[in-house]
């Protein structure tokens, strides 16, 4: 079973509106783009930006057809400690991009609702993406699986109303002190 | 009967060749201010119309016509003024004139222009152009068109046919008059601004217990030696080696690349007198000279005694970044092949009361008075149609029952179940009115299918890479019951080339729809936690009142930059 994998051009430009317990961040945030827990990418830090930061960074990635997600977090570096916390996470999930309006290749640019760890709205973030090879590209089983994979396809999905419907469901977990590590398996 | 013998005096004179004309322009102040403060000219460009015609009728005995062109602007009453004048071509039935008329382009109202075409029987030797009586000359022919149609064409030229004044239409058997050609011309000196970043190091300290506040004017050069303020940057507080944000600047602006500007920079005081710290002398050019040679500049400041020394100070200026980029308008991505395709979906939901009752929103008056639907279909389809290459417009209708079927949220207007498109916009008004008497208006007001049928349609165009910007016009009378539909709906197409306006008619509370406009409220969010990344709803009230045009105006006049944003951020070219 080859697993083939496409080139993500993943180019993060702003962000709007982060706060950290509930004051607005001063400066030092910066996103970490993970397309599984091995493979992440970090931007650069905006150092003066504030809660408006921008970043305008590109990051080129490997991204396996079975992804199903692409998970942005956003954090922010306390420049005493050093120490970094999580503002906002974002999880774009790939149909977004893939099979929807605008051909994958072409540079669609999107925008996404921040959520902090206790789930709380924090915010949008703005990427422009494209991948690099179209996905017909890999090989039939590999792009069956991943519609499989991502509950469309034949057999999957009853139709309502004469639509069918294989988009991916995003959950917002709605208890509190949800650990954060473990959204990411 | 014309005169025995031309002025020839007259076709001596000499014409053109002299500085353009000023005219004041309405400009569209909220778009405008955001590209001039990025260093970009506005959306309203100046148009130059030049003139020429063939075969036009003989009048004189002994020699030929002495043609002049004079063009007349319709107002909003429909009556004709006189705006203009060319210079009058001496014995040529084939005359190319020389003078040029000036007008602003607006996107969002139909400029229609008149030209009539006169034989100058007169003398006009030493006579002013606006001073010859038009009654006391030949009338050789008219033409009339509209602004629109001369600049959507690919070589932004028109020919048309000159007909006498009585006939509308020219009859098969009407006498050759001749043809007139009229060619546009945006009046852009330069189309390039100049991205600069700026610094100095070593600046002296002006302030007494701190270091200065600099900031930098830049001012050029007139003839008569005054400078003239260009741009200023902003204040650095307490900084003897500043770096400032980048500055934009229009070539325009300034004149040429090699006039000379001064860059002064001064120390701030919040009393407002500000002290020079120094200052330096060099054109764009030479900045770019700078830039690319990676050298500094000393600042000098002049002596007061007036000599031709300047004191040299240790204080240098530096480029650290210089760039410059073509910024193309919109009338550059009509020369390219760009077009604006106009879709419309009218609400048939039975809010609107029956169509046959005078009271209803779709009643049809056998006077010709249109209705509301009819107007708002006609104000913004008039002007997006020149704009549309094939004339054909998909046109939808939603919340009916057609004769044999369930509601349907988005049927054909013109009954056909495979094809939706019309032709022009008489196409759409016979389809709208047939299609009222052929279903039963129901309900409820739901807007997702026609937006995604609309998405579809911009998807596909968008995967042929086609030079193809859509735009949406939805005419609903209430307030729509899938508002979270909608909004994911529009969310998923916000990054299409695609631009929705949504006319609301009759008397129902729009508030509700205000939020899909994103200027009057906060960014679309759907369900899935998706924004929308662009701003594509408008949204307007269509009340009846007597200036009910210009409330559907100003959504069309967002229309150019909605369309510019949209290329220019994926750096899409008009030469492609």
């Amino acid at each position: 079973m080859e697993t083939k994998s496409s080139t993500l051009e993943i180019t993060i430009l702003s962000a709007e509106d982060l706060r950290i317990d509930k004051k607005p961040v001063k400066k030092n945030a910066f996103v970490v783009v993970s397309i599984d827990a091995f493979n992440n990418k970090a931007t650069k830090m905006d150092r003066e930006g504030g809660s408006y930061p921008s970043w305008n960074d590109k990051l080129v990635m490997d991204m396996p057809m079975q992804t199903r997600f692409i998970t942005l977090q956003v954090k922010y570096c306390k420049s005493s400690s050093g120490g970094e916390r999580t503002v906002g996470v974002a999880r774009i999930p790939v149909t977004d991009f893939i099979g929807g309006y605008s051909p994958e290749t072409c540079l669609q640019y999107l925008s996404y609702r921040l959520r902090d760890p206790k789930g709380l709205k924090n915010g949008i973030i703005n990427v422009c993406l494209r991948l690099k090879e179209p996905v017909q590209n890999c090989s039939s089983q590999a792009a069956a699986e991943a519609v499989a994979a991502s509950g469309g396809g034949v057999g999957m999905g009853i139709p309502i109303d004469g639509r069918i419907d294989f988009g991916v469901v995003t959950g917002i977990p709605i208890w509190s002190g949800y650990p954060s590590n473990s959204l990411f398996r | 009967m014309g005169n025995c013998c031309s002025d020839v005096g007259g076709g001596m004179m000499a014409i053109g060749g002299t500085a353009p004309s000023t005219s004041a322009a309405n400009q569209n102040d909220a778009a405008d201010w955001y590209f001039k403060s990025r260093g970009i000219q506005g959306l309203f460009s100046q148009i130059e119309l030049s003139f020429s015609a063939t075969n036009l009728r003989d009048r004189d005995v002994f020699s030929k016509s002495d043609p002049m062109v004079v063009v007349y602007i319709q107002e909003r009453d429909g009556a004709f003024t006189e705006v203009f004048r060319t210079e009058v071509v001496l014995n040529s039935l084939n005359p190319k004139w020389i003078t040029k008329y000036t007008v602003t382009y607006q996107f969002e109202i139909v400029q229609t222009l008149l030209f009539r075409v006169f034989d100058v029987d007169t003398q006009f030797h030493n006579v002013a152009v606006k001073m010859l009586k038009l009654e006391e000359q030949q009338y050789l022919g008219e033409a009339s068109c509209a602004l629109s149609e001369i600049v959507s064409k690919a070589n932004r030229s028109l020919t048309l046919d000159l007909v006498q004044r009585e006939e509308s239409v020219p009859s098969t058997y009407s006498q050759h008059r001749g043809k007139l050609t009229v060619h546009a011309e945006e009046c852009f000196s330069s189309k390039t601004t100049t991205e600069m970043t700026l610094k100095c190091l070593n600046l002296e300290s002006k302030d007494l217990f701190s270091k200065s506040d600099p900031f930098l004017v830049i001012s050029k050069v007139v003839e008569s030696g005054i400078s003239i303020p260009v741009c200023k940057t902003e204040v650095l507080k307490n900084d003897l080696n500043p770096i400032w944000k980048p500055v934009f600047l229009n070539i325009e602006q300034i004149g040429s690349k090699d006039s000379p500007l001064v860059i002064e920079c001064f120390d701030f005081n919040s009393n407002g007198k500000h002290e020079l710290i120094g200052k330096v002398q060099k054109s764009l050019a030479d900045l770019e000279k700078l830039h690319s040679a990676r050298e500094g500049e000393n600042l000098f400041l002049p002596t007061l005694v007036g000599h031709n020394q300047n004191k040299v100070l240790k204080s240098k200026f530096f480029v650290e970044n210089y760039s410059e980029t073509v910024q193309y308008t919109f009338l550059d991505y009509l020369a390219g092949g760009f077009e604006l395709n106009f879709m419309v979906a009218v609400d048939f939901t039975a809010s609107n009361g029956n169509p046959r009752l005078p009271d209803s929103l779709h009643y049809i008056d056998p006077s010709g008075r249109l209705n509301a639907y009819q107007k708002a279909i006609h104000e913004v389809g008039e002007v997006l149609q020149f704009y549309d290459a094939d004339k054909r417009f998909p046109a939808w209708g939603f919340g009916a029952r057609p004769i044999d079927g369930p509601v349907s949220h988005c049927f054909n207007l013109n009954g056909s179940s495979n094809f939706c498109e019309v032709e022009g916009i008489r196409g759409i008004m016979m389809a709208y009115t047939s299609a009222l008497f052929n279903v039963s208006l129901a309900g409820p007001t739901l807007f997702g299918h026609v937006i995604n049928r609309a998405a579809m349609i911009a998807s596909q165009s968008l995967a042929n890479d086609a030079k193809k910007y859509f735009v949406l016009l939805i005419i609903t009378d209430g307030v729509i019951t899938d508002l979270q539909e909608t909004k994911d709906a529009l969310v998923k197409a916000s990054d299409l080339p695609l631009s929705i306006l949504i006319v609301g008619v009759g008397g129902a509370d729009f508030k509700e729809m205000e939020i899909l406009d994103a200027d009057k409220g906060e960014r679309l969010e759907s369900s899935t936690g998706r924004v929308a990344s662009r701003d594509i709803v408008q949204f307007v009230p269509f009340r009846d009142i007597q200036n009910e045009g210009t409330s559907v105006q100003s959504l069309l006049a967002e229309l150019p930059t909605q369309f510019l944003t949209y290329m220019r951020s994926r750096d899409i070219k008009p030469n492609s």
